[in-house]
This record gives C-alpha cells, structure tokens and sequence, in this order.
C-alpha cells in the first residue's frame, strides 16, 4: 500500500508486469483505463453519496444552521462541547450502550445455540431452519406492529396469557416495559445470527471434529476447543455488524411506541430513546442542524474507534487460517485472485 | 454430537462404549424439544396478528384470544381506507428499480476488481470493504439536506443514484463470484475479438445468475422494508407502503384502527414471505451469507 501511495503519478515502470507469465496478457489486463472505467458507478456513488454528505454534515456540525433562515455563522467545536453538557444525548447514548450490550451478545449466542441445535442430523432440519429465520426477513415496519400487538395493554397476547397466572396487566408500550419490548423485536430477528453461524459451522471439517473425539474429547471439549476457535473470524464479524447495526436503532423504537398512528420523534419515552431518535429530533423537531450533524459526527467517530478497539482486542482471541505466523501461510488464496491464475 | 450422524454400520470401538439407544433418544429429545418450543414462538407473533387482522373491536375488547367470526371485511377496509394500491405500486417500483440497478451496477464493479488490474485497486478495495462499515443512517440525512437544496427530494431520483451507486455487500459477492472463474473464459473471449465490456455483458455475467438473483432479492426486500429513505425524501402522497401504514389507519380523532391496521401489516409482510418461502432453500442454505465464506 505505501509502495503504491508514494508514486503519485500514473505511470509505474515495469513494477506491474512483474508476477505475469505472459507479456501478451499483459497489455489488456494492465490498462488502468478499463478498471477505472468499470469501478466508475461505484467511484462516484462513494464520493457524491458518502464521502460528500460526511463532509457537509462535518462542515455543518461547525455551525448553528438552522435549516430554515439560511443565516449561519461559523461556530467551531461549540456543538461538539455542547453534546457533552446536553443530558438528552448522554442519556440517549447511555441506553444506545445498555441496548447494544443487551442485544448483541444475546443474539449471537442465541443465533450460535439455534445454528449448533440445527446442523445435527435431524428429521425436518430445512423446515425448522426455514421456521425461525422466518422472522429475520419480515421488514421492520411489519414485525414493530405485529409486536405493538402482541404487547397491546389492552388486548395483547402477551397481558393475556400474565393474566392466567394473575398478573395485572402491563402497559408495555411505555417506561419501563417498552425497553423489554425492544429487546424482543431484536431478538425475534435471530435468524439473520443464526444462518451465518450456520454457514460457519458447515464450513469446518468434520475431520476435525471427529479427530478430536477419537482423542478422547467430549461433545462440550470439541465444541469450545474446535468449532468455537474455528467459528470466531464469523463471531467477530457479527459483533461488529451488530453494533453497527444496533447504534442505528431508530424505526423499531420509533413504531413501538407511537401511541397514535402517526410516529413522532419527540413521543418517544424515555427507555427507547436511543441515540438516533435524539439525533433526528435535533435535525427535524428542532432544526438544529449544527447540532445535530456534531451528534452525527460523534457517532460515526465512536463506531470507528469502537471497531478498532475490537479489532485490536480480539486480534488474539480470532482464529485465522491462514494467519501470518502459522507454517502454511497462503495469504494469497483469499486477497489476490490475480495471483493464483 | 458426530457419535448421532455416523452410519449404523460403522464399527466405532476408538470411541469408547457405543451410547445406548435410550441415551441417543434421549439426545435427540434434547435437540428437538427446544426447538420445536422455540419455531412455536417465533410464530406467535404472526399468528397473532393475523388473528388480530380476522377480528373486530369487540372481539378484541371482549379479550377472547381468537376471533369468533372472521370478518374479512378488514383486509378490504385496509386497501381502501388508505391509498394501499398506489403505495404498493410505488412500494415495488422503487425496490425493483433500485435492485436491478443496484444488482448491475454492483456485477459491473465486482467485475472490475476480480478481473481487471490498475494501481490503486487494493486501496479501493480496502475503501469498498470499509463503506460496510459506516452506518446507512449516518449519511442519508446529510444526503437529503444536499438533495433537499437541490430539488432531489420529493422526486424518485435518490434511489436511482443509490442503485447507480451499487452496494458494498453486493460488489464483495460479485468479486468473489467472478474472481473464482476460469480465465479461460477470458482468453476465448478476447480471441473472438470482445471488448472488456462485452466480455463481462455477454460472457461472465450470464455465468453469474445465482449472485445476481442473490442480490436482485437482498437488495429488493431491503427496499421494500425501507422506512427511513422514503419518510425523509417523500411526500406523503407519493410515499411507500411502509410509511403510508405506519401513518395510516386511525378514526378521523386520531384513534388506531388496530384490526384493520393488522391486515394491512399482514398485506405488507406477505410478498416478502412469499417470496422467502419461494427462494427458502436458496436463503437458507447460505446465498446470503456466501460472500462470506
């Protein structure tokens, strides 16, 4: 990589022909042009559609925009150090954290129990596989109404079946109960945990496995000293991809608890008020768009930190196959697919 | 767990005493129970909104589990209180005009990182991998500030620029589909005079059919279930169908109309669940997660 950014121009004597058995080829396959040409929509799409509106929320978040006036003036990092005395962001990123945590471990060690029960040799496997990923594809919209239903005050299964034991109903749908809710919409989606641990499973093999029980080892030895190091690259993956996904935690809390049809922002209690219902509110309720885009830029910095701190951390719990100080090392196979033809 | 799928026949002395039968039964009882209890719950849900759509206010006053006479009568109140047909059709428009462009437009890119070479593709690489990484929401709202100023917003444009754009998941399975070719195919090709661009139009992306369809589906139903996108950059009128229901379906007052809301969520929910249930085996068995491995 440094080898390439220090050039600075385009041509590069002889360097790129090194590696090919065939000058012939060579011609057509090193004409920059056509690679360019063919990673053209996606080049732009990544500087209009992400890199500019990074960089106009950053500009924004150094203004007090209003969105309305169209006067503004430049106001450094005042809304940066505004966040840090605001209780309704520090709130909202404190339960952003609290349902993070609560989700995503829970998910991937459920997902990875239902992936374990369904790689077994058993009657039905696809239909029960197909039963609880079900879920996992019903859209957001559908599945925060279906449990806005099911955890109804008034006519909910869920008041129904407590109240055959005796307990009072629950409004669910406000504090504290509507957090619980929450937690349950994410969980009904395990599926999504659930087949990729699946796929990692049916990746190992069974060699392995079996090698291991010949040694004498027994099913939970085999499982957390075999599967589990050989599944980690995709439980680290899903850590990731669940943050990620979680921070952006906005419709589901939004739906669950809009008392009326129309959804709004600001009728959002307090347990689900995640980071972006805050954020949001700021832009569309209050119009500060200065603001709100520093919010903006806090999150996207503490999600990039936050999977640096992950990475780095699990750099020695991953298990590689092909990890750099193992004998066989084949980092080729996977990087460049240049190379192996 | 491996003693359970060998073959009867297999002689297995190294594995010390042979697990008696009712020990085996008892094992596939533990495997079976749980997830018989948890495939029920994971229905419920479902079921009891579909319930819910079958009923009316009193029976859901009355706190009777099921409906009592099923009153159909919802679903039609569900289409016609609130325009559902035009939401539907805009609903499907915009995913499937996003899908397919995104789904070509990702092919296109793949292709050019598994097959072509240029400095800087590594670095590009690196960027397309890390775009996954940067929240959706993070950008879309400073997206519509900017399509705002410039007169995007209201229009459908965004979501052909979004799939002009192509996705970063997408791009990562096409470059893993194409790079995993022969390059044989390439060599015929350029001996019969192709170009790079009729080479991947008429040689390798017919060859791609199972990564396209992959992300012809992804890309649809994400589409489809899409709240965010089109309540910012839509009008109410011209919106999809998971706005309209979400904001639809109260008595004039403003009270929600729960059993007709139901069968509108059933209405909304089914296509994607058709379809799942169409493609399940393709699903299921790992066309999702196959840029992966």
């Amino acid at each position: 990589m440094t080898a390439t950014q220090t050039g600075g121009t385009l041509r590069v004597p002889a360097r790129t022909t090194a590696g090919t058995s065939s000058a012939a080829r060579g011609w057509r396959r090193y004409r920059p042009a056509t690679f360019y040409g063919f990673i053209a929509p996606w080049l732009a799409g990544f500087v209009l559609l992400t890199l500019f509106p990074l960089g106009y929320a950053l500009w924004l978040s150094t203004t007090n925009y209003d969105g309305m006036t169209g006067r503004y003036r430049y106001v450094g990092l005042d809304n940066y150090t505004a966040i840090a005395s605001d209780p309704d962001a520090l709130h909202a990123l404190a339960r952003t954290g609290l349902y993070t945590l609560g989700t995503v471990p829970l998910s991937i060690a459920f997902g990875l129990l239902l992936a374990v029960l369904l790689n077994q040799q058993i009657r039905a496997r696809g239909a029960f596989r197909a039963l609880i990923y079900l879920p996992a594809v019903v859209p957001i919209v559908g599945s925060a109404l279906c449990f806005k239903m099911l955890f109804n005050a008034d006519f909910g299964a869920v008041n129904a079946v407590i109240g055959l034991v005796g307990i009072p109903p629950v409004d669910w749908l406000s504090d504290p109960g509507v957090f619980v809710v929450l937690v349950a919409v994410t969980l009904w989606g395990v599926g999504a945990s659930m087949i990729i641990s699946l796929s990692g499973l049916q990746g190992i093999p069974r060699e392995l496995q079996e090698a291991a029980r010949v040694d004498g080892a027994g099913a939970w030895q085999v499982f957390s000293k075999i599967t589990l190091p050989l599944l980690s690259p995709i439980i680290l993956f899903q850590v990731i991809t669940g943050i990620i996904g979680s921070v952006q935690g906005f419709v589901a809390p939004l739906l669950l608890t809009a008392s009326s049809g129309t959804a709004s922002v600001t009728s959002v209690p307090q347990s689900t008020y995640l980071y972006m219902i805050h954020v949001y509110a700021q832009y569309f309720a209050y119009g500060r768009f200065g603001y709100a885009s520093a919010l903006l830029w806090v999150l996207f910095v503490l999600i990039l930190l936050l999977t640096v701190v992950i990475f780095r951390v699990s750099a020695r719990a991953v298990f590689y196959e092909n990890a750099p100080d193992t004998p066989t090392r084949r980092r080729r196979t996977r990087e460049t697919p240049e190379v192996t033809r | 767990m491996t003693v359970l799928e060998r073959p009867a026949t297999l002689p297995t002395p190294a594995l010390g005493p042979a697990p008696s039968r009712r020990a085996g039964r008892r094992r596939r009882r533990a495997v079976y129970v749980p997830l018989v209890v948890i495939a029920v719950a994971f229905l419920i849900p479902l079921v009891w909104l579909v319930s819910i759509s079958l009923n009316d206010d009193a029976g859901l006053a009355s706190g009777s589990l099921l409906p009592k006479t099923l009153h159909w009568s919802n679903y039609r109140d569900a289409v016609t209180l609130i325009p559902f047909g035009r939401y539907a059709v805009t609903s499907l428009l915009l995913a499937g005009v996003h899908a397919v462009l995104a789904t070509l437009s990702s092919a296109m890119v793949g292709f050019g990182f598994a097959r072509l070479r240029a400095r800087g593709k590594g670095v590009l690489f690196m960027i397309v991998i890390a775009t996954m990484m940067v929240p959706a929401i993070v950008t879309l709202i400073p997206t519509y500030l900017i399509f705002a100023r410039i007169g995007l917003v209201y229009t459908y444009w965004p979501w052909v620029l979004w799939g002009l754009g192509g996705s970063a998941f997408l791009i990562f399975l096409f470059r893993q589909a194409f790079s995993a070719m022969p390059s044989d195919l390439e060599d015929a090709a350029i001996i019969d005079g192709c170009g790079w661009m009729r080479m991947f139009v008429s040689v390798f992306l017919p060859l791609a059919k199972a990564p396209c369809l992959a992300g012809f589906i992804l890309t649809f139903t994400g589409g489809w279930a899409d709240f965010i996108s089109p309540s910012l950059f839509l009008s109410n009128d011209q919106t999809t169908l998971a706005v309209g229901l979400s904001a639809g379906y109260t008595t004039p007052a403003g009270t929600p109309l729960y059993t007709t809301l139901a069968a509108g969520a059933v209405l909304y929910i089914l296509p994607v669940l058709v379809i799942f249930l169409v493609l399940q085996r393709g699903f299921v068995n790992g066309f999702v997660t196959s840029g992966m491995k």
